[in-house]
């Protein structure tokens, strides 16, 4: 058995915004998200990357204790999102609570703020709080914190998929719930991903020369994706969730229907777990093209991993290359709001589906000179209108984990 | 702790309840689970608080002991018996 599937709902927590209006008011008017590194009194004295995309807005939760008492600062990410996009998708609750509906979700490594109390009281001298780490610091620090809060808040009874691949996680999210649809498992997922602010995350790719340091004091200027001035991510923060819905129950209900999702491809590199892999990146490409039976040059819009790297961004360009030639508009959003991390495969997902709905092409930011070595794509280089049919959303992962989503314009049927 | 009277500990249980759980109007004969949504997170942190008003850690043993409470009022009898334990 094999479905369609669309998106019917979505909500996001990003640097540049909350709602798709704010969000694509930034992307439109060349807002960046990026702003300087909070002190944190742990590691950001050490850090030389000093910026950071930054929720720096405030969001009133409501949450009530029953709720509130098993989460972390990621999972009040989550689930803002994800109560934001059940009540946008208008299900109700006999359909949420059915069994029908699953939940596919996931951060990097659950709440880092959480790990690091708990380890505090693990390293005191003072043992007295020892049995204080307990039941609920580990359900607010766990891996799948984010996917079971949201089943909890909501009284979701489908099946959970938590991903955690790093930089991929949200991208399986969505790509997991489409499967999950698709081969009739499950009528709908609430898929997405969360990550919260985090200096430890900064503290890695600040090791490995992967941060951008050279723009402390002009955040808004990094990263620059593709561009010969690029020094490196930026680490941010972020959510987002979308609802994935069964076409036939999605159009018998009268949803609104945002795109659908007609491919998915997922795979690892196979060998070293840092070092970008043109092969592997190639592949999930191809992959990803073959499942949405769609041609290379059916693709309009490439949305790019592009972190800003300097290895990274060069073979992407030759990934692309390699299956598109220079035909499809190629942009980078993390060039606005830096690498949310966990959550930026659907937040990307999010401005593609606002993209092909405004028929709209927004530059990477700061991308002023091409770098040679990736010139071989077609940059976005302005603002301008055009028909987008067919968008990917590429990323890839620490640990050599690469996926590919594709998305069709909804165009009524 | 010790020298608390029966009236204190209810006092004591009972802010406790209303401030950290939110309950509201809380009373003593309320069955906790069904009134007030009380589940197993609940109970660890209150064993944690009454730890903290006895100044001393529970055994495994008396948290054991814990695990047949119902009501408020049961709680207070469960801390005066561990109080009276310790003098």
């Amino acid at each position: 058995m094999e479905r369609r599937v669309v998106v019917t709902a979505c909500s996001a927590i990003t640097p540049i915004g909350r709602s798709r209006e704010d969000i694509l008011r930034h992307l439109t008017q060349g807002i960046s998200g990026v702003k300087v590194l909070r002190e944190d009194d742990v590691l950001t004295s050490h850090i030389h990357s000093k910026v950071f995309g930054t929720v720096d807005y405030p969001i009133e939760y409501d949450f009530i204790r029953k709720h509130r008492k098993t989460m972390g600062p990621v999972a009040y990410y989550a689930c803002q999102v994800a109560k934001e996009a059940l009540q946008d998708s208008g299900l109700d609750e006999a359909f949420i609570t059915s069994g029908r509906l699953g939940v596919a979700f996931g951060s990097t490594h659950g709440s880092p703020t959480v790990q690091r109390s708990i380890y505090k009281t693990f390293f005191s001298e003072d043992k007295t709080g020892y049995s204080s780490i307990g039941a609920v610091d580990y359900l607010k620090s766990m891996v799948h914190t984010t996917a079971v809060n949201i089943t909890k808040m909501f009284g979701i009874t489908g099946r959970v998929i938590s991903s955690s691949t790093a930089c991929t996680t949200s991208s399986q999210s969505v790509g997991f719930g489409y499967e999950a649809v698709k081969f009739g498992m499950q009528d709908a997922m609430l898929c997405g991903g969360a990550d919260e602010y985090d200096t430890t995350t900064v503290a890695v790719f600040d090791n490995l020369l992967a941060c951008s340091t050279a723009f402390n004091a002009t955040p808004h200027l990094t990263p620059r994706p593709f561009d010969v001035k690029r020094d490196g991510l930026v680490v941010a923060e972020g959510a987002g969730a979308v609802l994935l819905e069964e076409y036939e129950h999605a159009r018998a209900r009268g949803a609104v229907i945002l795109g659908e999702i007609i491919g998915f491809s997922c795979n690892n590199n196979g060998g070293d777990l840092i070092l970008p892999n043109i092969d592997g990146i190639t592949e999930t490409i191809r992959l990803g093209l073959k499942n949405a039976e769609v041609s290379a040059g059916e693709v309009d819009l490439v949305c790019a991993h592009a972190t800003g790297t300097k290895m990274g961004d060069v073979i992407e360009s030759q990934a692309i290359h390699r299956i598109y030639g220079n035909r499809p508009a190629v942009f980078g959003p993390k060039s606005y709001m830096g690498h949310t991390m966990g959550s930026c495969g659907v937040i990307e997902t999010i401005i593609v589906l606002t993209l092909m709905e405004e028929g709209l092409l927004v530059p990477t930011l700061n991308l002023e000179e091409v770098d040679d070595r990736c010139a071989m794509i077609n940059h976005v280089m302005k603002l301008r209108e055009t028909p987008l049919r067919i968008a990917s959303v590429q990323n890839f992962a620490f640990g050599g984990v690469n996926t590919n989503l594709i998305f069709k314009k909804w165009q009524g049927r | 702790m010790t020298s608390m009277t029966r009236k204190e500990i209810e006092t004591a249980i009972l802010d406790f309840c209303r401030k950290e759980f939110e309950m509201e109007d809380p009373g003593m004969d309320d069955d906790l689970r069904e009134k007030h949504d009380f589940d197993s997170i609940d109970a660890i942190e209150l064993l944690l608080e009454i730890e903290n008003m006895l100044d001393s850690e529970l055994t495994q043993e008396e948290k054991k002991q814990a695990m047949d409470i119902r009501t408020l009022r049961q709680v207070c009898d469960y801390v005066e018996r561990l109080a009276a334990s310790r003098t």
